[in-house]
Protein backbone atom coordinates (compact mmCIF):
# COMPACT_ATOMS: atom_id res chain seq x y z
CA UNK A 1 0.00 0.00 0.00
CA UNK A 2 2.61 2.38 1.06
CA UNK A 3 4.64 1.70 -2.16
CA UNK A 4 1.55 2.30 -4.13
CA UNK A 5 0.83 5.75 -2.44
CA UNK A 6 4.51 6.66 -3.23
CA UNK A 7 3.95 5.87 -6.51
CA UNK A 8 0.74 8.04 -6.49
CA UNK A 9 2.57 10.78 -5.61
CA UNK A 10 5.51 10.54 -8.08
CA UNK A 11 3.64 10.66 -10.99
CA UNK A 12 0.65 12.68 -12.29
CA UNK A 13 -0.42 9.96 -14.46
CA UNK A 14 -1.00 7.26 -11.53
CA UNK A 15 -3.40 10.02 -9.69
CA UNK A 16 -5.57 8.78 -12.49
CA UNK A 17 -7.51 5.95 -11.45
CA UNK A 18 -7.98 3.12 -13.55
CA UNK A 19 -11.47 3.38 -13.52
CA UNK A 20 -11.22 6.73 -15.37
CA UNK A 21 -8.33 5.59 -17.32
CA UNK A 22 -10.85 3.43 -18.82
CA UNK A 23 -13.56 5.73 -19.24
CA UNK A 24 -10.78 8.32 -21.55
CA UNK A 25 -9.80 4.71 -23.60
CA UNK A 26 -13.25 4.46 -24.20
CA UNK A 27 -14.49 7.59 -25.22
CA UNK A 28 -11.28 7.83 -27.48
CA UNK A 29 -12.16 4.89 -28.79
CA UNK A 30 -15.46 6.68 -29.54
CA UNK A 31 -14.40 9.17 -31.17
CA UNK A 32 -11.98 7.31 -33.84
CA UNK A 33 -15.30 5.79 -34.40
CA UNK A 34 -17.12 8.66 -34.97
CA UNK A 35 -14.43 10.60 -37.17
CA UNK A 36 -14.08 7.71 -39.33
CA UNK A 37 -10.43 6.52 -38.50
CA UNK A 38 -12.08 3.28 -36.85
CA UNK A 39 -14.35 2.06 -39.89
CA UNK A 40 -15.39 -1.58 -39.18
CA UNK A 41 -14.56 -3.96 -36.04
CA UNK A 42 -15.08 -6.99 -37.24
CA UNK A 43 -16.64 -9.50 -35.04
CA UNK B 1 -4.09 -4.14 -1.33
CA UNK B 2 -2.37 -6.21 1.32
CA UNK B 3 1.69 -7.49 0.65
CA UNK B 4 0.41 -10.96 2.14
CA UNK B 5 -2.45 -11.49 -0.07
CA UNK B 6 -2.18 -14.81 -1.94
CA UNK B 7 -3.90 -14.24 -5.39
CA UNK B 8 -1.20 -11.99 -7.00
CA UNK B 9 -3.17 -12.21 -10.35
CA UNK B 10 -6.03 -9.64 -8.60
CA UNK B 11 -3.21 -7.24 -7.79
CA UNK B 12 -4.07 -4.00 -10.41
CA UNK B 13 -0.75 -2.51 -11.83
CA UNK B 14 -0.67 1.76 -11.75
CA UNK B 15 -0.77 3.47 -15.18
CA UNK B 16 2.40 5.16 -14.79
CA UNK B 17 5.33 5.32 -17.35
CA UNK B 18 6.24 1.65 -17.26
CA UNK B 19 2.99 0.60 -18.75
CA UNK B 20 5.53 -1.29 -21.37
CA UNK B 21 5.27 -4.06 -18.89
CA UNK B 22 1.94 -4.85 -19.20
CA UNK B 23 2.35 -5.89 -22.79
CA UNK B 24 2.77 -9.35 -22.55
CA UNK B 25 0.10 -10.21 -19.96
CA UNK B 26 -2.31 -7.96 -22.43
CA UNK B 27 -1.31 -10.27 -25.18
CA UNK B 28 -1.80 -13.39 -23.10
CA UNK B 29 -5.32 -12.15 -22.78
CA UNK B 30 -6.07 -11.50 -25.88
CA UNK B 31 -4.51 -15.08 -27.37
CA UNK B 32 -6.58 -16.60 -24.64
CA UNK B 33 -9.85 -14.64 -26.29
CA UNK B 34 -9.12 -15.15 -29.22
CA UNK B 35 -8.57 -19.09 -29.13
CA UNK B 36 -11.28 -19.38 -26.67
CA UNK B 37 -13.72 -17.60 -30.09
CA UNK B 38 -11.74 -20.16 -33.13
CA UNK B 39 -12.70 -23.12 -30.74
CA UNK B 40 -16.53 -22.08 -30.09
CA UNK B 41 -16.23 -21.86 -34.03
CA UNK B 42 -14.49 -25.11 -34.82
CA UNK B 43 -14.78 -27.61 -32.27
CA UNK B 44 -18.46 -27.53 -32.81
CA UNK B 45 -18.35 -27.75 -36.27
CA UNK B 46 -15.59 -30.31 -35.97
CA UNK B 47 -17.89 -32.77 -33.90
CA UNK B 48 -20.84 -32.31 -36.24
CA UNK B 49 -18.56 -33.54 -39.38
CA UNK B 50 -17.05 -36.66 -37.51
CA UNK B 51 -21.07 -36.76 -35.87
CA UNK B 52 -20.33 -36.50 -32.14
CA UNK B 53 -22.53 -35.93 -29.77
CA UNK B 54 -20.88 -32.12 -28.26
CA UNK B 55 -22.77 -29.75 -26.24
CA UNK B 56 -22.41 -26.06 -28.31
CA UNK B 57 -19.82 -24.22 -25.98
CA UNK B 58 -19.71 -20.74 -26.24
CA UNK B 59 -16.52 -18.57 -26.69
CA UNK B 60 -16.98 -16.82 -23.31
CA UNK B 61 -16.93 -20.42 -21.70
CA UNK B 62 -13.62 -21.40 -24.05
CA UNK B 63 -11.93 -18.16 -23.02
CA UNK B 64 -12.53 -18.77 -18.93
CA UNK B 65 -11.57 -22.68 -19.17
CA UNK B 66 -8.32 -22.03 -20.86
CA UNK B 67 -7.06 -19.10 -18.07
CA UNK B 68 -8.60 -21.51 -15.38
CA UNK B 69 -6.02 -24.24 -17.20
CA UNK B 70 -3.52 -21.91 -17.18
CA UNK B 71 -3.59 -20.35 -13.57
CA UNK B 72 -4.36 -23.87 -11.85
CA UNK B 73 -1.65 -26.11 -13.86
CA UNK B 74 1.50 -24.16 -15.01
CA UNK B 75 0.07 -21.24 -13.50
CA UNK B 76 1.04 -16.98 -14.80
CA UNK B 77 4.39 -16.54 -15.01
CA UNK B 78 5.96 -13.61 -13.56
CA UNK B 79 6.20 -11.59 -16.64
CA UNK B 80 2.54 -11.62 -17.81
CA UNK B 81 0.82 -10.46 -14.44
CA UNK B 82 0.57 -6.73 -14.39
CA UNK B 83 -1.02 -7.24 -18.35
CA UNK B 84 -3.14 -10.32 -16.74
CA UNK B 85 -4.42 -7.64 -13.63
CA UNK B 86 -5.44 -5.35 -16.45
CA UNK B 87 -8.59 -7.28 -16.84
CA UNK B 88 -10.50 -5.08 -14.70
CA UNK B 89 -9.83 -1.86 -17.17
CA UNK B 90 -11.10 -3.76 -20.04
CA UNK B 91 -14.16 -4.80 -18.57
CA UNK B 92 -14.85 -1.29 -17.51
CA UNK B 93 -13.83 -0.03 -21.28
CA UNK B 94 -15.96 -3.01 -22.48
CA UNK B 95 -18.89 -1.21 -20.59
CA UNK B 96 -18.53 1.96 -21.16
CA UNK B 97 -18.60 1.09 -25.20
CA UNK B 98 -21.46 -1.14 -24.57
CA UNK B 99 -23.71 2.19 -23.56
CA UNK B 100 -23.70 2.48 -27.44
CA UNK B 101 -26.24 -0.50 -27.61
CA UNK B 102 -28.89 1.22 -24.91
CA UNK B 103 -31.12 3.98 -25.54
CA UNK B 104 -31.25 6.49 -23.08
CA UNK B 105 -35.27 5.64 -22.56
CA UNK B 106 -34.18 1.72 -21.85
CA UNK B 107 -31.31 2.69 -19.50
CA UNK B 108 -33.72 4.58 -17.80
CA UNK B 109 -37.14 2.30 -17.97
CA UNK B 110 -34.91 -0.63 -17.04
CA UNK B 111 -32.31 1.03 -14.81
CA UNK B 112 -35.34 2.07 -12.80
CA UNK B 113 -36.51 -1.43 -12.41
CA UNK B 114 -33.12 -2.59 -11.43
CA UNK B 115 -32.70 0.11 -9.11
CA UNK B 116 -35.58 -0.76 -7.08
CA UNK B 117 -34.82 -4.39 -6.97
CA UNK B 118 -30.73 -3.56 -6.50
CA UNK B 119 -31.91 -1.41 -3.19
CA UNK B 120 -33.84 -4.19 -2.05
CA UNK B 121 -30.70 -6.85 -3.04
CA UNK B 122 -28.19 -4.39 -1.02
CA UNK B 123 -30.74 -4.43 2.22
CA UNK B 124 -31.57 -7.78 2.62
CA UNK B 125 -28.11 -8.94 2.03
CA UNK B 126 -26.64 -6.74 4.49
CA UNK B 127 -28.67 -7.85 6.78
CA UNK B 128 -28.36 -11.27 6.43
CA UNK B 129 -24.57 -11.05 5.69
CA UNK B 130 -24.11 -9.17 9.06
CA UNK B 131 -26.93 -11.62 10.72
CA UNK B 132 -24.35 -14.60 9.50
CA UNK B 133 -21.17 -12.94 10.48
CA UNK B 134 -22.46 -13.01 14.68
CA UNK B 135 -23.66 -16.34 14.23
CA UNK B 136 -20.43 -17.87 13.06
CA UNK B 137 -18.29 -15.41 15.08
CA UNK B 138 -16.53 -13.35 12.01
CA UNK B 139 -14.60 -10.10 13.06
CA UNK B 140 -17.28 -7.33 13.00
CA UNK B 141 -14.66 -5.61 10.12
CA UNK B 142 -14.43 -9.27 8.30
CA UNK B 143 -18.37 -9.25 8.70
CA UNK B 144 -18.31 -5.83 7.40
CA UNK B 145 -16.27 -6.36 4.33
CA UNK B 146 -18.03 -9.81 3.22
CA UNK B 147 -21.45 -7.70 3.48
CA UNK B 148 -20.14 -5.25 1.75
CA UNK B 149 -19.09 -7.54 -1.04
CA UNK B 150 -22.32 -9.43 -1.36
CA UNK B 151 -24.46 -6.72 -1.05
CA UNK B 152 -23.09 -4.43 -3.93
CA UNK B 153 -20.01 -5.14 -6.00
CA UNK B 154 -17.13 -7.81 -4.79
CA UNK B 155 -13.82 -7.09 -5.04
CA UNK B 156 -14.34 -3.40 -5.89
CA UNK B 157 -16.35 -2.52 -2.86
CA UNK B 158 -14.31 -4.72 -0.64
CA UNK B 159 -11.16 -2.40 -1.46
CA UNK B 160 -13.07 0.98 -0.96
CA UNK B 161 -14.16 -0.10 2.09
CA UNK B 162 -11.19 -1.56 3.56
CA UNK B 163 -9.56 2.03 3.57
CA UNK B 164 -12.68 3.44 4.53
CA UNK B 165 -13.26 1.68 7.52
CA UNK B 166 -9.10 0.83 8.92
CA UNK B 167 -10.14 -2.69 8.16
CA UNK B 168 -6.65 -5.56 8.58
CA UNK B 169 -5.69 -6.28 4.94
CA UNK B 170 -6.18 -9.97 6.35
CA UNK B 171 -9.60 -9.23 6.28
CA UNK B 172 -9.82 -7.82 3.27
CA UNK B 173 -7.59 -10.85 1.55
CA UNK B 174 -9.96 -13.20 3.21
CA UNK B 175 -13.42 -11.81 1.80
CA UNK B 176 -11.91 -11.59 -1.36
CA UNK B 177 -11.07 -15.23 -2.02
CA UNK B 178 -14.19 -15.95 -0.52
CA UNK B 179 -15.93 -13.03 -2.87
CA UNK B 180 -13.56 -14.69 -5.91
CA UNK B 181 -14.14 -18.08 -5.19
CA UNK B 182 -18.09 -17.61 -4.90
CA UNK B 183 -17.97 -16.18 -8.26
CA UNK B 184 -16.18 -18.50 -9.98
CA UNK B 185 -18.84 -21.15 -9.27
CA UNK B 186 -21.49 -18.87 -9.68
CA UNK B 187 -20.26 -18.89 -13.40
CA UNK B 188 -20.87 -22.51 -14.17
CA UNK B 189 -24.18 -22.86 -11.90
CA UNK B 190 -25.68 -19.76 -12.74
CA UNK B 191 -26.75 -20.70 -16.41
CA UNK B 192 -27.30 -24.52 -15.87
CA UNK B 193 -30.54 -23.17 -13.33
CA UNK B 194 -31.58 -20.31 -15.63
CA UNK B 195 -32.04 -23.25 -18.16
CA UNK B 196 -33.56 -25.37 -15.40
CA UNK B 197 -35.62 -22.69 -14.91
CA UNK B 198 -36.26 -21.51 -18.29
CA UNK B 199 -35.94 -17.86 -17.13
CA UNK B 200 -35.87 -15.88 -20.21
CA UNK B 201 -33.09 -13.77 -21.43
CA UNK B 202 -34.54 -10.56 -19.67
CA UNK B 203 -34.88 -12.44 -16.33
CA UNK B 204 -31.46 -14.07 -16.35
CA UNK B 205 -29.65 -10.89 -17.22
CA UNK B 206 -31.10 -9.15 -14.49
CA UNK B 207 -30.64 -11.85 -11.70
CA UNK B 208 -27.12 -12.38 -12.60
CA UNK B 209 -26.31 -8.65 -12.29
CA UNK B 210 -28.01 -8.49 -9.03
CA UNK B 211 -26.62 -11.91 -7.50
CA UNK B 212 -23.12 -12.69 -9.07
CA UNK B 213 -21.11 -9.95 -6.95
CA UNK B 214 -18.09 -9.61 -9.19
CA UNK B 215 -18.46 -7.24 -12.19
CA UNK B 216 -16.33 -9.22 -14.52
CA UNK B 217 -17.84 -12.98 -13.03
CA UNK B 218 -21.41 -11.23 -13.59
CA UNK B 219 -20.64 -10.15 -17.24
CA UNK B 220 -19.81 -13.48 -17.53
CA UNK B 221 -22.50 -15.28 -16.09
CA UNK B 222 -24.72 -13.25 -18.03
CA UNK B 223 -22.64 -13.51 -21.71
CA UNK B 224 -22.56 -17.14 -21.07
CA UNK B 225 -26.68 -17.54 -21.58
CA UNK B 226 -26.80 -15.09 -24.31
CA UNK B 227 -25.53 -11.63 -25.78
CA UNK B 228 -28.95 -10.53 -24.30
CA UNK B 229 -28.76 -11.78 -20.77
CA UNK B 230 -25.24 -10.17 -20.71
CA UNK B 231 -26.41 -6.81 -21.69
CA UNK B 232 -29.32 -6.95 -18.96
CA UNK B 233 -26.86 -8.32 -16.29
CA UNK B 234 -24.45 -5.84 -17.61
CA UNK B 235 -26.78 -3.27 -16.60
CA UNK B 236 -28.07 -4.35 -13.30
CA UNK B 237 -24.45 -4.66 -12.30
CA UNK B 238 -23.48 -1.07 -13.15
CA UNK B 239 -26.61 0.08 -11.17
CA UNK B 240 -25.44 -1.93 -8.27
CA UNK B 241 -21.97 -0.43 -8.79
CA UNK B 242 -23.47 3.09 -8.61
CA UNK B 243 -24.63 2.44 -5.27
CA UNK B 244 -20.90 1.68 -3.66
CA UNK B 245 -20.17 4.98 -2.17
CA UNK B 246 -23.31 5.39 -0.74
CA UNK B 247 -22.98 2.15 0.95
CA UNK B 248 -18.94 2.73 1.83
CA UNK B 249 -20.15 6.27 3.41
CA UNK B 250 -22.68 4.31 5.40
CA UNK B 251 -20.36 1.77 6.67
CA UNK B 252 -17.53 4.40 7.40
CA UNK B 253 -19.63 6.62 9.42
CA UNK B 254 -20.94 3.86 11.51
CA UNK B 255 -17.14 3.34 11.99
CA UNK B 256 -15.85 6.17 12.63
CA UNK B 257 -19.10 6.48 15.45
CA UNK B 258 -17.61 3.75 17.48
CA UNK B 259 -14.07 5.24 17.06
CA UNK B 260 -12.69 3.07 14.80
CA UNK B 261 -11.89 4.37 11.91
CA UNK B 262 -11.08 8.31 10.65
CA UNK B 263 -14.44 10.45 10.43
CA UNK B 264 -15.17 11.58 7.41
CA UNK B 265 -14.86 15.63 6.59
CA UNK B 266 -16.52 16.28 3.30
CA UNK B 267 -19.08 13.18 2.56
CA UNK B 268 -19.95 14.38 -1.36
CA UNK B 269 -16.07 13.88 -1.88
CA UNK B 270 -16.24 11.40 -0.27
CA UNK B 271 -19.24 10.35 -2.60
CA UNK B 272 -17.08 11.43 -5.39
CA UNK B 273 -14.01 9.72 -4.70
CA UNK B 274 -15.83 5.76 -4.08
CA UNK B 275 -18.39 6.50 -7.23
CA UNK B 276 -17.48 4.60 -10.03
CA UNK B 277 -16.70 6.50 -13.35
CA UNK B 278 -16.91 4.07 -15.46
CA UNK B 279 -21.15 3.94 -14.83
CA UNK B 280 -21.00 7.86 -16.11
CA UNK B 281 -19.05 6.79 -18.99
CA UNK B 282 -21.93 4.16 -19.75
CA UNK B 283 -24.89 6.44 -19.44
CA UNK B 284 -23.34 9.75 -21.88
CA UNK B 285 -22.36 7.09 -24.45
CA UNK B 286 -25.89 5.93 -24.19
CA UNK B 287 -27.36 9.49 -24.04
CA UNK B 288 -24.75 10.53 -27.69
CA UNK B 289 -26.15 7.00 -28.97
CA UNK B 290 -29.91 8.22 -28.33
CA UNK B 291 -29.40 11.68 -30.01
CA UNK B 292 -28.02 10.41 -33.36
CA UNK B 293 -23.78 11.42 -32.72
CA UNK B 294 -23.36 7.85 -33.97
CA UNK B 295 -24.81 6.76 -37.14
CA UNK B 296 -26.04 2.52 -37.39
CA UNK B 297 -22.45 1.21 -38.83
CA UNK B 298 -20.64 3.38 -35.77
CA UNK B 299 -23.14 1.68 -33.32
CA UNK B 300 -21.97 -2.00 -34.73
CA UNK B 301 -18.14 -0.90 -34.45
CA UNK B 302 -18.73 0.21 -31.61
CA UNK B 303 -20.51 -2.94 -29.74
CA UNK B 304 -17.84 -4.92 -31.34
CA UNK B 305 -14.75 -3.51 -30.06
CA UNK B 306 -16.94 -3.59 -26.67
CA UNK B 307 -17.06 -7.31 -27.19
CA UNK B 308 -13.44 -7.39 -27.82
CA UNK B 309 -12.48 -5.66 -24.30
CA UNK B 310 -14.99 -8.23 -22.93
CA UNK B 311 -13.01 -11.32 -24.36
CA UNK B 312 -10.01 -9.98 -22.76
CA UNK B 313 -12.14 -9.82 -19.46
CA UNK B 314 -13.28 -13.11 -19.83
CA UNK B 315 -9.48 -14.74 -20.11
CA UNK B 316 -8.58 -12.94 -17.02
CA UNK B 317 -11.52 -13.97 -15.08
CA UNK B 318 -9.84 -17.78 -16.32
CA UNK B 319 -6.24 -16.60 -15.08
CA UNK B 320 -6.54 -15.25 -12.06
CA UNK B 321 -8.86 -17.74 -10.78
CA UNK B 322 -6.48 -20.17 -8.46
CA UNK B 323 -8.63 -22.77 -6.78
CA UNK B 324 -5.36 -23.87 -4.64
CA UNK B 325 -3.95 -20.41 -3.21
CA UNK B 326 -8.01 -19.72 -2.50
CA UNK B 327 -8.01 -22.89 -0.28
CA UNK B 328 -5.44 -21.50 1.68
CA UNK B 329 -7.53 -18.26 2.66
CA UNK B 330 -9.28 -20.99 4.93
CA UNK B 331 -13.18 -22.16 5.47
CA UNK B 332 -14.97 -19.51 7.74
CA UNK B 333 -14.86 -17.14 5.64
CA UNK B 334 -16.29 -18.68 2.35
CA UNK B 335 -18.50 -20.75 4.59
CA UNK B 336 -20.40 -17.64 5.65
CA UNK B 337 -19.92 -16.21 1.92
CA UNK B 338 -21.42 -19.50 0.49
CA UNK B 339 -23.90 -19.44 2.48
CA UNK B 340 -24.92 -15.69 2.36
CA UNK B 341 -24.55 -15.96 -1.51
CA UNK B 342 -26.92 -19.06 -1.57
CA UNK B 343 -29.80 -17.17 0.26
CA UNK B 344 -29.08 -13.84 -1.91
CA UNK B 345 -29.11 -15.58 -4.77
CA UNK B 346 -32.40 -17.50 -3.85
CA UNK B 347 -33.38 -13.95 -2.94
CA UNK B 348 -33.25 -12.12 -5.71
CA UNK B 349 -34.33 -14.77 -8.21
CA UNK B 350 -37.71 -14.55 -6.14
CA UNK B 351 -37.15 -10.64 -7.06
CA UNK B 352 -36.59 -11.39 -10.67
CA UNK B 353 -39.44 -13.83 -10.86
CA UNK B 354 -41.91 -11.37 -8.93
CA UNK B 355 -40.32 -8.28 -11.20
CA UNK B 356 -41.35 -10.72 -14.20
CA UNK B 357 -44.87 -11.39 -14.04
CA UNK B 358 -45.28 -7.79 -12.64
CA UNK B 359 -43.87 -6.41 -16.01
CA UNK B 360 -44.50 -9.41 -18.53
CA UNK B 361 -40.72 -9.93 -19.54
Amino acid sequence: MATTENALKKSPASRISWDTWAVLAAFLAAVLVRIGVIHRVPW
Amino acid sequence: MSETFALPQVKQAQPNLQFLRVIPGVLLLAAIGYAGKLLEQNVGRYAKAHHWVFPNIEYVLWAILLGLLISNTVGVPAIFRAGVATYEFWLKVGIVLLGARFLLGDVLKLGGVSLALVALEITGAIAFMTFLGRVFHLKPKLTTLLAVGSAVCGVSAIIATQGAIDADEEDSSFAIAAILALGALALFTFPLIGHALHLSDHAYGLWAGLAVDNTAEASAAGALYSDAAGKLAVLAKTTRNAMIGFVVLAYAIYWAGKGQAETVKNKAAFLWQKFPKFVLGFLLISVLATYGFFNKEQIGALANLSRWAFLLTFAGVGLRTNFREMRKQGLRPFAVGAIGEVVIAVFTLGLVIGAQKIWGW
